[in-house]
């Protein structure tokens, strides 16, 4: 226990100093948004990890707290246009998400395996169309030009702070909560649901509160992104990005609750910095002209989804562990010997 | 007692991978006392650009927080390389870079593509350098995330586009918080970009999505013997903008919308939407603003369900396009069509053949979005809206900057204080700016005819609507909210392109 | 009969003793494509959904009349009985197109337990090349007229396009899909890479732009009914629909491979154990699979043409239908293509005229009423 905790401590006073000699730009723009992507993902490793739920709404959740900071801080545009102060609107979203969170998670409960998949998916893009057709509080314009509260704005690195103090709380909370009863209880119903039933354990509740706690960490992500991207619309909650979380969660290792930000890290670093691939410059004709030209960024991103998703089915995390076996088989089989099923029980 | 030393491995990564990122720039800022600020000089392809981009954004302290310190021009073009316009990525870059080769003796680096960059771009003495191309997909997040690459990143100091409405919103928001760029907008059309979030150092050249349909409705009222109509038109700030546009200028003109039917983004099956419409005997005319593959889609239901098209009875916005008669037959000709940036090809004065030949001359063929992709005559794609929306743009910071003798101290005030008060003298008409620095444009109202010779439908113009203003009379203000379904107030009143409609006969304008 | 998972199996898997499960299964559901449970009894499980059927079938019939509740732009179906026929009809025909797409996506899920994201994106691609072929066969890109379009001018474009479509399910599925089987998440995911870079490569090579397939113009005609207009394009589409659904219950019920493929369904360990080839049975379904996916995709060129996004449109389209229908099951795509294809005809034309733009939400959320209310859909089981 004690190397995994300094690894992360590690991590965490490198995030901390970071600023100290990143860019304006990769610690402003970059890690910030690794920090938000990685924090709603972590809710979803959560989930996925505790609780073997494999939930596409976290995403939802994340953007309806975006919609609501928007609809009371807006005095124009779009929306109710409220007009409220910033925090007490944090404050109202954060209760908005967590109580809806509760409602998706108490309607899901009883549905496990691919059929939760489907439902939160479901709900997902209720959501979407929702606030794509509902103008009273956005139409598919959305919330445009929302102001952070004065605290951070212009001061991106005030928000990088604030990202990284939420992240260290969700890392710390669903950490704390693993060893929790509630926790422990959690798995219980992840591994063996009936009989935890039968030992009289409420397994349709257990589930909820998982989801509401996580639905509290995705909602707080919402909150300090539409602080620092300023505008959320429906196509942000749309399937693309829903399905984005889950490439994260799966491509940084779902079941482990560091993968989250390190599935962030490899996805918005691909999308900034993997826009051809290297030494592809030499290879020229039809292949670089049309198949690999640099505006077909996504082939590269779909490419390496599938070599990730080809090479390991537990994401970076689990290529990481391989290479490490590789060089100590002794710790490996034991790693083996309790590692979880990676795909969450989806069998 | 679980695996401890993966754990550990995998921080370990994660540090490495994190100082990789966070140094990355740095190493490059060592590269860049030695590399000179031609763009594409060398023979690669698409990689030059970036390499360039990512050196001259090493240094953070120096040039974006100093704004007085701009010496160049670092240009970043907002193209649109995903989404439903992802294929007119070509063409933005093209626009853009036309623009410079003709007012900047810029050279294309390839002769079959825009996107290579460009080389030798000077005006007045200041060296405009292409530092990153962004890649939209016609989402205002993705366009937030491109542009603070393009700025942040690589250190753009102007910025040409975006492409199309939401992003456009998004980035002046941008603006807003970014007074030391200068933004230019591409051919995004969305009304509030301007009329509400009135950036100081953001610019349109172009007319916003209810000033390109100016003048269809006034037609239809005049010519057609219009006086009630119906609007279908996609749910969403496009679709809203265009037949706002309409409604505006055909109430003005004393007709009266009887219908509104808005179909949801993503409809496949348009005949429920289509039913609800009059039927052809309730109602003089029809306006439709439905695009990608409902434009066919809802025309055929329409078909099948209200009779065949009898083209006096429709009118559309820019997605009415001779193509519609390829599925639909030649029935649909005589129908309306509202303007978009340039005109369509029937018209030929001697600006626009030299502007088109320009087009030809400067590369042997492109790929745009009307092509499909496949290579083909440049001036198809120069011909186009998207590409020349880009070129009016960058045609006017060239013309300013020339005009300010290369001044970008102070923020570049003079030279935004010259965008503001310019007249850009466009091949398919001038343009000004209002006090939102929205242009106030010429557009066009055209129709679909048949073409005798070939027995193909053809766009011909019957009218050009000069000098059409955001506000329409005042109609819309920066009081007004945002078009939506139907708070268009619907009055008649006097606009002042009504009666001054130069009519086109044959592809000369009647002036 | 309790509301959630029929018997409180969802977590049958964990029960221990294949048998028991598989004994089970048979006995409730006689096996996922042969279900003998009635809509009645599926719709009678539950009472709330009676009642707000009902409600909605009293709706339609008589009280959404312009004259005096609210205004619809249908009226009610006594009042204006053509345009409920033509409503009626509309959401047929929709439904057609909707169970043969569905149907390849069913089949693949209902064997192989993969969430084939990759299902629009083939869709999508057999479009496009059926579009291309037509042109090449008419001898020219643009304003076709149905008269140009002869019968044959459809069928082969649509065959060349599905051949295509199906060879590339198989690809996938041999390459990609093989080795990992019943790693539900990982599949899907790998498909979803698959999808994307199909996806990227689509818009590179065909552009942005809408395109249109012709009907053949032997089926273009119209005809009147009720005093509405209808067009016979739209019933052809139906004809097809009905024509695959016909042949896919005969490979299904008819042919040894058909058996085996919904044994494998039921009891697939036991199928491996029986010494049947399963990976030639899996390459089969994947390429059956994909190929509706493929005439679904001529077809919905046809209907509403082809352009970026139609791929994600016609997954989440699948999606739906299966999810409401049960996935897996055949029998239940069709009733899931019936339902979604009913509320998207009928939610835009009977609500009240000032929120007809709320249809599409109604859609949505009669989804999650079916999933509240039956996790496994209407005729689904669970896994």
């Amino acid at each position: 226990m004690r190397a995994r905790e300094g690894a992360v401590l590690l991590v965490g006073l490198f995030l901390v100093a970071l600023p100290l000699f990143g860019t304006d730009f990769f610690v402003g723009s970059i890690m910030t948004r690794v920090l938000m992507l990685g924090l709603v993902a972590s809710s979803l490793v959560f989930l996925s990890s505790q609780g073997g739920m494999v939930s596409l709404a976290n995403w939802l959740v994340f953007g309806v707290a975006g919609f609501a900071v928007g609809n009371m801080v807006a005095t124009s545009g779009r929306g109710l246009k409220l007009g409220w102060a910033p925090w007490p609107s944090m404050v109202v979203a954060l209760v908005i998400c967590t109580a809806l969170a509760w409602v998706i998670g108490s309607l899901s409960a009883k549905t496990t395996e691919i059929y939760f998949l489907m439902l939160t998916l479901t709900f997902a893009v209720i959501g979407f169309f929702f606030f794509g057709q509902v103008t009273t509080f956005s139409g598919f314009g959305g919330m445009t030009g929302i102001d952070p509260p004065a605290f951070f704005d212009d001061h991106p690195i005030r928000l990088y702070y604030g990202a990284l103090a939420c992240s260290a709380l969700a890392y710390l909370s669903f950490r704390a909560i693993e060893r929790s009863p509630f926790g422990l209880a959690l798995q219980g119903v992840r591994d063996e649901p009936i009989r935890m039933a039968s030992l009289g354990f409420d397994v349709p509740r257990l589930r909820t509160f998982a989801f509401t706690f996580a639905g509290f960490f995705a909602g707080l992500a919402g909150v300090l992104n539409i602080w620092w991207n300023g505008q959320i619309d429906p196509t942000s909650i749309g399937i693309g990005p829903t399905l984005d979380l889950l490439i994260i969660a799966v491509i940084g290792g779902i079941m482990h609750l560091e993968g989250a930000w390190l599935g962030a890290f490899i996805f918005v670093g691909a999308n900034v910095y993997l826009r051809e691939i290297p030494g592809l410059g030499s290879i020229g004709g039809f292949v670089q002209e049309r198949v690999l030209a640099q505006e077909r960024f996504n082939t590269v991103i779909g490419l390496l989804l599938l070599l990730i998703m080809v090479a390991s089915p537990d994401g970076a995390s689990g290529v990481l562990a391989r290479i490490h076996s590789a060089i100590r088989p002794n710790a490996s089989a034991k790693r083996r010997a309790i590692t979880i099923d990676p795909t969450g029980g989806y069998k | 007692m679980k695996m401890k030393a993966h754990r550990r491995l995998l921080a370990a990564f994660a540090v490495l991978a994190l100082l990789a990122g966070a140094c990355g720039s740095d190493d490059a800022a060592s590269t860049d006392a030695t590399t000179d600020t031609s763009v594409a000089a060398e023979d690669s392809s698409g990689e030059s650009v970036d390499e360039t981009a990512e050196e001259s954004g090493a240094e953070p302290a120096d040039d974006a927080g100093n704004a007085g310190g701009d010496t160049s021009i670092r240009l970043g073009i907002m193209g649109e390389c995903e989404g439903p316009f992802g294929g007119f990525h070509e063409d933005t870059v093209a626009g853009t870079t036309l623009a410079l080769i003709n007012g900047a003796g810029a050279t294309s680096t390839s002769a079959t593509t825009a996107l290579d960059g460009f080389s030798g771009a000077n005006v007045a003495g200041v060296d405009i350098e292409l530092v990153g191309i962004g890649c939209g997909d016609d989402t205002a997040d993705r366009a937030i995330q491109e542009i603070r690459t393009l700025v942040e990143q690589q250190n753009a100091n102007v910025v040409i586009g975006p492409l199309s409405g939401d992003e456009g919103i998004a980035i002046a928001n941008y603006a807003l918080d970014h007074p030391e760029v200068t933004f230019i907008n591409g051919i995004a059309g969305a009304q509030d970009a301007t009329l509400h979030v009135q950036a100081p150092n953001f610019f349109r050249f172009n007319g916003d999505g209810a000033q390109w349909n100016a003048g269809v409705g006034d037609v239809a009222f005049r010519e057609g013997g219009w006086r009630t109509a119906a609007v279908i038109a996609d749910d969403y700030g496009f679709g809203w903008t265009s037949s706002a546009g309409f409604v505006a200028d055909f109430c003005a003109a004393g007709g009266d919308v009887v219908s509104y039917v808005y179909p949801p983004l993503g409809t496949t099956d348009y005949s429920s939407f289509v039913q609800q419409l009059p039927d052809p005997d309730e109602v003089d005319g029809y306006f439709w603003v439905v695009g990608g593959t409902g434009t066919n889609a809802a025309l055929e239901a329409f078909v099948n369900a209200k009779g065949d098209l009898d083209g006096s009875q429709h009118a559309g916005n820019l997605f009415f396009n001779p193509g519609i008669a390829a599925a639909l037959g030649n029935d649909i000709a005589g129908a309306y069509v509202g303007g978009f940036a340039s005109l369509p090809g029937d018209i030929v004065t001697p600006e626009i053949s030299a502007y088109l030949d320009s087009a030809d001359a400067a590369w042997e063929s492109l790929g745009g979005g009307l092509s499909g992709g496949e290579a083909d005559s440049p001036s198809v794609a120069l011909g186009f809206g998207f590409a020349y929306g880009y070129y009016v743009g960058t045609l006017a910071l060239v013309e300013a900057l020339d005009a300010v003798g290369g001044d970008l101290s102070d923020n570049h005030s003079a030279l935004r204080a010259e965008l503001s008060s310019m007249t850009v003298e466009a091949p398919y008409g001038s343009v000004s700016l209002d006090a939102n620095r929205q242009g106030i444009v010429d557009t066009f109202v055209a129709q679909l005819v048949l073409d005798e010779a070939s027995g193909e439908i053809v766009q011909q113009t019957v009218a050009i609507v000069p000098q059409v203003d955001q506000t329409f009379g005042g109609t819309y203000s920066a009081d007004t909210a945002p078009p939506e379904r139907d708070n268009t107030d619907c009055a008649e009143r006097s606009l002042p392109w009504h009666g001054n409609t130069i009519p086109v006969v044959d592809g000369v304008p009647q002036r | 009969m309790t509301l959630f998972g029929a018997t409180g199996r969802p977590y049958g898997r964990f029960q221990g003793g294949i048998t028991v499960s598989v004994v089970q299964d048979a006995q409730l559901h006689e096996g996922a494509f042969g279900e003998r449970r009635n809509l009645r009894s599926v719709v009678g499980a539950v009472g709330p959904v009676r009642l707000t059927t009902i409600a909605i079938g009293l709706w339609i019939v008589a009280l959404a009349d312009r004259s005096w509740t609210t205004e619809t732009s249908a009226g009610s179906a006594i009042a204006e009985p053509g345009e409920f026929l033509v409503t009626l009809l509309d959401g047929l025909t929709f439904a057609g197109l909707l169970f043969v797409v569905a149907s390849g996506f069913t089949l693949i899920f209902g064997l192989m337990r993969t969430v084939n994201m990759a299902h629009g994106v083939i869709f999508l691609l057999s479009g496009y090349l059926a579009i291309e072929v037509q042109q090449a066969m008419v001898g020219q890109e643009r304003n076709i007229e149905p008269e140009q379009v002869s019968l044959f001018d459809w069928i082969f474009p649509t065959l060349v396009g599905a051949a295509v479509a199906a060879a590339i399910g198989v690809v996938m599925q041999q390459l990609l899909l093989r080795w990992n089987q019943g790693e539900d998440l990982r599949q899907a995911i790998i498909t979803m890479g698959v999808a994307v870079i199909l996806a990227d490569q689509m818009l590179a090579q065909f552009g942005g732009l809408a395109t249109t397939m012709e009907w053949p113009g032997a089926t273009v005609h119209f005809f009147e009914i009720l005093g509405e207009r209808y067009a016979t394009s739209r019933l052809f589409m139906l004809a097809v629909a009905l024509g695959a659904g016909a042949l896919l219950w005969l490979w299904l019920n008819r042919t040894r491979m058909g058996i085996v493929i919904r044994a494998g369904v039921d009891d697939q360990d036991m199928v491996r154990a029986l010494g049947i080839n399963v990976n030639l049975v899996f390459a089969a379904t994947f390429f059956v699979g994909s190929f509706l996916a493929g005439v679904g995709g001529a077809m919905g060129a046809s209907f509403s043409g082809a352009a970026p996004g139609a791929d994600g449109q016609w997954l989440l389209n699948s999606l739906i239908v299966v999810i409401m229908g049960g996935l897996g099951s055949v029998k239940g795509a069709a009733a899931g293509s019936l339902l979604y294809g009913t509320v998207v005809a009928f939610a835009p034309a009977y609500l009240p005229r000032d929120y007809t733009f709320y249809s599409v939400i109604v859609t949505f959320v009669l989804l999650a009423v079916v999933l509240v209310a039956r996790p496994h859909g209407l005729f689904g089981k669970a896994s």
